[in-house]
């Protein structure tokens, strides 16, 4: 049919045509996702009379902001070299990268013997995401919008106030041992728990007004004290490699 | 009288979450997210089928990936799906769709909310938990949900350009921040929970263990699942022992 030059050329086309496409589309769709989900509070803060003061705001994103504002910028570019451009637009939306998509990728590669990286790797690995977005969709209009909805409403309103009261302590407790054995540092972590228990024993009794920035305050500290007391030895060599 | 439009009827002071949670609007705009993601998902789908051919990729290769990606993902979906239920009572049905089932995940998401409730002088679920404070913590949560994905949207082309990432440039700094920040967050949000009483306190070490516990059995018994289920479970547990200890006290 066609010489193998040909072939290689044409299927560098159609993979550059690809890459094209999904980037519009990735980047339409997702600026669409991004515009609904600020529709909702945008709609709380000035059509619903709850008299909220655009201090509250910009006091309540600050304190996210000085929290989570290195991970908005440091996620993509970790994700990037594993995901590629494609997939960057899904997973972002989607949510749950590492959990589900991510090994819904390599699943799908090794199924049909594609390697990561390739090209029939990276068509396998955006298919596998489409088919992880379809399942997880479906699952959760059916069980948490609806089932879960009618469930809720059927639950006595004194247990619902028992969950509500403490599902806080219930949820970080498994959060933050997840999170230690997942990054596996244990200087950082160390160091991000006795800054914690300073702050809440210590700081918030004596100087309560802080209380406002009390988490802030212990991940910039940790990232500081971190890096000034890090493993000189382990760092040195991982940049020489 | 100033003029002002009022759709829903809102009262900032009621602890009645649910009456302004689950709005329609709401429910409107969470399914709009669900229908973007669904347009997203057919249009990558059939870009993928006309570029396969010319990559010697057989359209059966490409259903199976669809399936095998399908397939992988019920057990990880059904785990977030158990959370998210457990997370109702809070946030309502579609700001939980939106937030913890879709954009952002549990941990990160109901930090912000925290985060946002403690700027306000007030707590997650708290006596103080009002319609106002409800609503600054999503707004919270869906402007730092925003920054993730605004990131996204400008570093994505920028990096495909082959710009060289700060990534290889210094790998020390990029991976000890994350981390750092990371266990910085979770540690400073998990031990603000100590002080607020004492079930709060056995609740936190009720819910740490049965987690370790869930991952040292899956490490065990080489059980994926249980991985994914560990915060599930975890949750569980901790939500039952706090019923009894609250009923009991």
């Amino acid at each position: 049919m066609s010489t193998p030059t040909i072939t290689l050329t044409s299927a560098d086309a159609s993979m550059a045509r690809f890459e094209k496409q999904t980037t519009r589309y990735g980047s339409l769709t997702m600026t669409a996702g991004l515009i609904f989900s600020l529709f909702g509070p945008i709609y709380l803060v000035f059509f619903s009379d709850l008299q909220i003061a655009p201090s509250m705001i910009w006091v309540a994103f600050l304190a996210v902001a000085a929290t989570f504002g290195v991970l908005w910028i440091v996620e993509p570019v970790t994700y990037f070299p594993i995901l590629g451009s494609a997939a960057m637009y899904q997973a972002f939306m989607i949510g749950n990268i590492s959990n589900k998509l991510l090994p819904a990728a390599i699943v799908a590669q090794s199924s049909i013997g594609a390697k990561p990286g390739s090209k029939r790797g990276d068509l396998a690995a955006v298919m596998a995401i489409c088919g992880a977005a379809t399942v997880h969709l479906t699952s959760l209009l059916l069980f948490v919008g609806v089932l879960g909805t009618w469930l809720v409403s059927q639950v006595p309103a004194e247990v619902i106030d028992v969950a509500r009261l403490y599902i806080l302590p219930s949820l970080m407790g498994a959060v933050l041992v997840q999170s230690i054995v997942a990054m596996k540092s244990l200087r950082p972590t160390i160091i991000a728990i006795v800054l914690a228990l300073l702050m809440n024993f210590v700081v918030l009794p004596a100087m309560p007004a802080v209380a406002m920035f009390a988490t802030a305050l212990v991940v910039i500290a940790s990232i500081l004290v971190s890096w000034v007391l890090r493993d000189r030895k382990a760092l040195v060599t991982n940049t020489e490699d | 009288m100033q003029p002002q439009l009022i759709l829903a009827a809102g009262d900032p002071s009621s602890t009645d979450i649910w009456a302004i949670a689950n709005t329609p609007f709401l429910w409107f705009c969470a399914l709009g997210v669900f229908a973007v993601i669904f347009i997203q998902t057919i249009l990558y789908a059939r870009a993928a089928k006309v570029a396969a051919p010319h990559v010697n990729m057989p359209a059966r290769e490409l259903k199976e990936s669809f399936r095998a990606g399908a397939v992988a993902s019920i057990g990880p979906s059904l785990a977030v799906v158990f959370v998210a239920i457990a997370l109702l009572a809070l946030f309502g049905t579609p700001a939980v769709l939106v937030r913890i089932g879709l954009i952002g995940s549990v941990s990160a998401e109901t930090g912000s909310a925290n985060i946002a409730a403690v700027s306000m002088g007030a707590t997650l679920g708290g006596a103080d938990y009002t319609q106002q404070v409800f609503a600054v913590a999503l707004v919270a949560m869906s402007l730092s949900g925003a920054m993730w994905m605004l990131s996204t949207l400008i570093l994505t082309p920028i990096m495909k350009k082959g710009g060289k990432s700060l990534a290889k440039r210094n790998p020390a700094v990029m991976a000890l921040i994350p981390t750092a920040a990371l266990l910085g967050a979770f540690s400073a949000l998990t031990i603000a929970e100590l002080p607020k009483s004492s079930i709060h306190m056995i609740l936190v070490a009720v819910s740490a263990a049965a987690m370790g516990l869930c991952l040292l059995l899956a490490k065990v018994l080489h059980a994926k699942w249980l991985k994914e289920w560990a915060l599930g479970i975890s949750i569980a547990i901790a939500i039952t022992a706090g019923y009894f200890l609250h009923t009991a006290a």
